[in-house]
C-alpha cells in the first residue's frame, strides 16, 4: 500500500511538471476538437494526431496521446448528444437518451452528467490501473511463449465475440488481419514475404496506414453516400450546464455501476470500451423500475454508458503496460508511438522506466480533470464546430490525414497504401464485415507468430504444449467456451438484440 | 463450392444466391488467400521443429480460405440482404485526391507519369480541391476559400509549429 502511494507520488511528480501538464491539456483539447467532428472515431483521431507528438520527449508524447484518447472519446459523446450522430461506436448508446435530453432542452445537463460520470470513472480506474499494475507485471514473469500465444488467441476471440454482426465473418476478418500482418520481412530469416518485390513493403504494412484507411478514409467515403440533411443539430441555446440535485441523485447509482462494469470489461483484451457502454446501458435498462423512460431522455441512459466507456478506456492500458499486449486498436497505436520513442511495451517498462509508467497513470487522472474543466465552458465552441458543413469538413480531414501519414516516414507510398485500405474498408462495409477484429489481428499477428514459433521450438515441435501448460490451457479453454457461446443461436439472438438497441 | 451458383441444373430448378453479401464477400476472401498462398509458395516452410518464414503465412492463408469458403456457403443457402450499390463519385474523387497528394508531394517518376516534386502547399491545395468534388453540394467560391485556409493551417501546424521537415514549394 505504501509502495503504491510512493509510486503514485512519483507519478504525480512527473505529471505535474508544467510541460507535461501542458502536453496533457493540449492533447485533451485537440483530441476533443477532432473527436467532436462527426464521423471521426477515436481510432482515426488518435492515428491522425500521432504525428504531432513525434517531436516531444517520450513521457510528454505518451501523456499527450493519452490526453488525445480521452479527449476524442469525450468529443464523441458531445457529438452524440448535440447532433445525434455518434462520432464513434462507444457513443452510439449515448445518442439514445442524450439526444432526447438535448431536444427537451436539457443538453447542458446531459453533457455535464457525461463529464461528471467520466471523471468519477476515471478516478476509480486510475487507482485500479495503479493497483493492478504491479501484481500483473509479476504475473507476466510466469508467462512463456505458449501463454502469450494463448492470451492473444483469447484476445482475438473476445474481439470476435464483441464485434457486432456474424461471428463467422468476424473470424474471417481475424484471419485476414493475421495474413496481412505477415507482409514484409520475416523477423528471423529476413526473407521477404508477400512483398511482390515492392521495396516499400519489405518493412511490412504500417499499422497507421491500415488504421487511417479503414477508419478514416473508408468512413468518409461511406458518409458521402448518405444524405447530409439528416444532421439534426440542437438549435436551442444550451443553458443550465449544471445538473440539478435531482439529476445527480438519479444518476449516481448508474455512474457507479457503469464504472464497475467498464473497468472489468476494459481489462479484457479485445476492445472493451464499446461493449462496456452497450452493457452498461442494457444493464441500467433492465434494472430500472420504469424501463419505458429509456430512449426518452433518461439521465441514467447517459450516465452509465459514459462512465463505463471512460473506465474501460482507462483500464485497457493495463494489458498494454503490464503484458505488452495491446487490447484494442487505440492501444495498438500507442504501441506504435512507444516504438517510435524506443520504448518496448511490456513488463519491463515499469521496472526500467518507472517515471514513464507512473507518470502516465497519474496523467490519466489529470487528463480527466482537464476534460471536465475545459469541456463544460467550451461547449459553445464545439457547437459552432458542428455547424461547419460536412462538404467542407471532409476534404479538410482528408488532407490532414494525408499529411499526417506522409510525415510519419516521409513516404508517399504510405499514403497510397492508406488509400487502398480506404477502398478495402468501403468494400468491407458493403459486405457487412467488421474492421475492428481485422485491425486487432493485424497488430497481434507478428507477436503471435513469434510466440508460436518459440513455443513450438521449445516444445520440440509438440503442439500439445498449449494444452499441457496450465495457464495456457486455461486461457484457450475460456476462448473456446466464449466462441461456442457466441455461436449458439440463443445467445446470438440476445447479442443482436443488444446491438440493435 | 462456387460451382453450384453458375451451372443451374436443367430440371427447371433455378439456383439462386440467397445472401449475395456473404457469398461474394467469402469468394473475395478465398481469392485473397489463394494470392497469399501463391505469393508465399517459394518461401521455405517447416524444417524439423522450426518454423520457416513461409509456415505461419501459409497456415493463416489456409484458415482464411476455409473460413471464406464457409462464409460463401452460408451466402449460398441463407437468405441475406442484397449488396448495396457502390457510389462512384465520392470514392473516385476522394481516392484521386489522395493519390494526387502522394504523387505531388515528392514527385513521381513512373514510366507513364512524371510529376516533379511540387511541395506541401500545392499538394495540399490540389488534394483538397479534387476531393471536395466528391460531394454533390460543391460550390466554387466557398471551396477555394476553404482550401486556401486549410492549406495555410496545415503549413502553420506541421511546418512552423511542429517543425517537421517538409518541402514547401516546388523544386526543380
Amino acid at each position: 500500500m505504501t509502495e503504491l502511494l510512493a509510486n503514485l507520488a512519483l507519478g504525480f511528480q512527473v505529471a505535474a511538471n508544467p510541460y507535461n501538464i501542458g502536453f496533457c491539456l493540449i492533447g485533451a483539447l485537440v483530441g476533443t476538437l477532432v473527436g467532436v467532428l462527426p464521423g471521426i472515431g477515436t481510432v482515426a483521431t488518435v492515428a491522425m494526431l500521432l504525428p504531432i507528438t513525434f517531436g516531444l520527449p517520450p513521457v510528454g508524447a505518451l501523456i499527450m496521446l493519452a490526453g488525445i484518447y480521452y479527449g476524442a472519446q469525450y468529443g464523441g459523446s458531445t457529438t452524440s448528444v448535440l447532433v445525434n450522430i455518434p462520432g464513434e461506436a462507444t457513443s452510439v448508446v449515448t445518442c439514445l437518451d442524450g439526444h432526447q435530453m438535448a431536444r427537451q432542452g436539457r443538453a447542458g445537463a446531459a453533457l455535464s452528467i457525461a463529464a461528471i460520470g467520466s471523471f468519477f470513472a476515471g478516478c476509480v480506474s486510475t487507482v485500479l490501473v495503479a493497483a493492478l499494475g504491479a501484481p500483473l507485471t509479476g504475473l507476466a514473469l510466469l508467462f512463456g511463449p505458449a501463454e502469450y500465444f494463448a492470451l492473444m488467441v483469447l484476445g482475438l476471440i473476445f474481439a470476435v465475440v464483441l464485434a457486432k454482426g456474424s461471428v463467422l465473418k468476424s473470424v474471417a476478418m481475424v484471419f485476414t488481419g493475421l495474413l496481412l500482418s505477415m507482409v514484409g520481412s520475416d523477423l528471423e530469416t529476413g526473407a521477404g514475404r508477400m512483398t511482390f518485390d515492392i521495396a516499400e513493403l519489405s518493412d511490412g504494412i504500417g499499422f497507421t496506414n491500415v488504421a487511417m484507411g479503414l477508419f478514416g478514409f473508408a468512413e468518409i467515403i461511406r458518409n458521402l453516400e448518405m444524405s447530409q440533411e439528416s444532421r439534426d443539430i440542437v438549435k436551442a441555446k444550451i443553458t443550465g450546464l449544471m445538473p440539478t440535485r435531482q439529476d445527480l441523485i438519479d444518476s449516481s447509482g448508474a455512474i457507479a455501476r457503469g464504472t464497475i462494469l467498464g473497468s472489468l470489461l476494459g481489462i479484457l483484451p479485445g476492445g472493451g470500451a464499446v461493449v462496456a457502454s452497450f452493457a452498461a446501458y442494457t444493464f441500467e435498462k433492465r434494472i430500472a423500475k420504469n424501463p419505458q423512460r429509456f430512449g426518452n431522455g433518461a439521465i441514467e441512459g447517459v450516465a452509465a454508458p459514459e462512465s463505463a466507456n471512460n473506465a474501460a478506456a482507462q483500464t485497457s492500458f493495463i494489458p498494454l503496460l503490464t503484458l505488452g499486449i495491446p487490447p484494442n486498436a487505440v492501444m495498438a497505436l500507442m504501441v506504435g508511438a512507444m516504438t517510435i520513442h524506443g520504448i518496448v511495451p511490456g513488463p519491463q517498462v515499469m521496472t526500467k522506466q518507472p517515471e514513464l509508467f507512473w507518470g502516465m497513470i497519474a496523467s490519466m487522472w489529470l487528463g480527466n480533470l482537464m476534460l471536465i474543466i475545459i469541456n463544460l465552458p467550451l461547449v459553445g465552441v464545439w457547437v459552432t464546430l458542428l455547424r461547419v458543413p460536412y462538404r467542407l469538413l471532409y476534404p479538410s480531414i482528408i488532407v490532414f490525414c494525408c499529411i499526417g501519414i506522409y510525415s510519419i516516414n516521409n513516404s508517399p507510398t504510405d499514403v497510397v497504401i492508406a488509400a487502398i485500405f480506404g477502398l478495402f474498408g468501403y468494400w468491407l462495409v458493403k459486405h457487412d464485415f467488421e474492421p475492428a477484429p481485422l485491425v486487432l489481428a493485424f497488430v497481434l499477428g507478428p507477436l503471435m507468430e513469434e510466440n508460436l514459433r518459440r513455443a513450438m521450438l521449445i516444445a520440440r515441435g509438440d503442439p500439445t504444449v498449449f494444452l499441457t501448460r496450465p495457464i495456457s490451457a486455461g486461457l484457450l479453454l475460456v476462448a473456446a467456451f466464449l466462441l461456442v457461446l457466441a455461436a449458439l443461436p440463443m445467445i446470438r439472438a440476445r447479442r443482436e438484440e443488444v446491438f440493435v438497441e | 463450392m462456387a460451382e453450384g451458383a453458375k451451372s443451374s441444373p436443367k430440371g427447371g430448378f433455378q439456383f439462386k444466391v440467397r445472401g449475395p453479401r456473404d457469398f461474394y464477400g467469402g469468394l473475395a476472401l478465398i481469392a485473397l488467400a489463394i494470392i497469399a498462398i501463391m505469393a508465399t509458395g517459394d518461401l521455405p516452410g517447416q524444417h524439423g521443429f522450426a518454423f520457416g518464414p513461409g509456415t505461419a503465412p501459409r497456415i493463416f492463408a489456409m484458415l482464411l480460405a476455409v473460413i471464406g469458403g464457409v462464409v460463401a456457403l452460408t451466402g449460398l443457402f441463407v437468405q441475406g440482404s442484397p449488396i448495396e450499390g457502390y457510389a462512384v463519385r465520392g470514392p473516385l474523387y476522394v481516392l484521386v485526391g489522395i493519390l494526387l497528394f502522394a504523387g505531388m508531394i515528392r514527385g513521381v517518376d513512373l514510366q507513364f507519369l512524371r510529376i516533379p516534386p511540387l511541395g506541401l502547399v500545392i499538394s495540399t491545395f490540389t488534394a483538397f480541391m479534387v476531393s471536395i468534388f466528391g460531394s454533390t453540394e460543391f460550390r466554387w467560391v466557398e471551396s477555394l476559400i476553404a482550401a486556401a485556409a486549410m492549406t495555410a493551417f496545415c503549413v502553420a501546424l506541421f511546418v512552423y509549429l511542429l517543425q517537421l521537415p517538409f518541402q514547401l514549394w516546388p523544386m526543380y
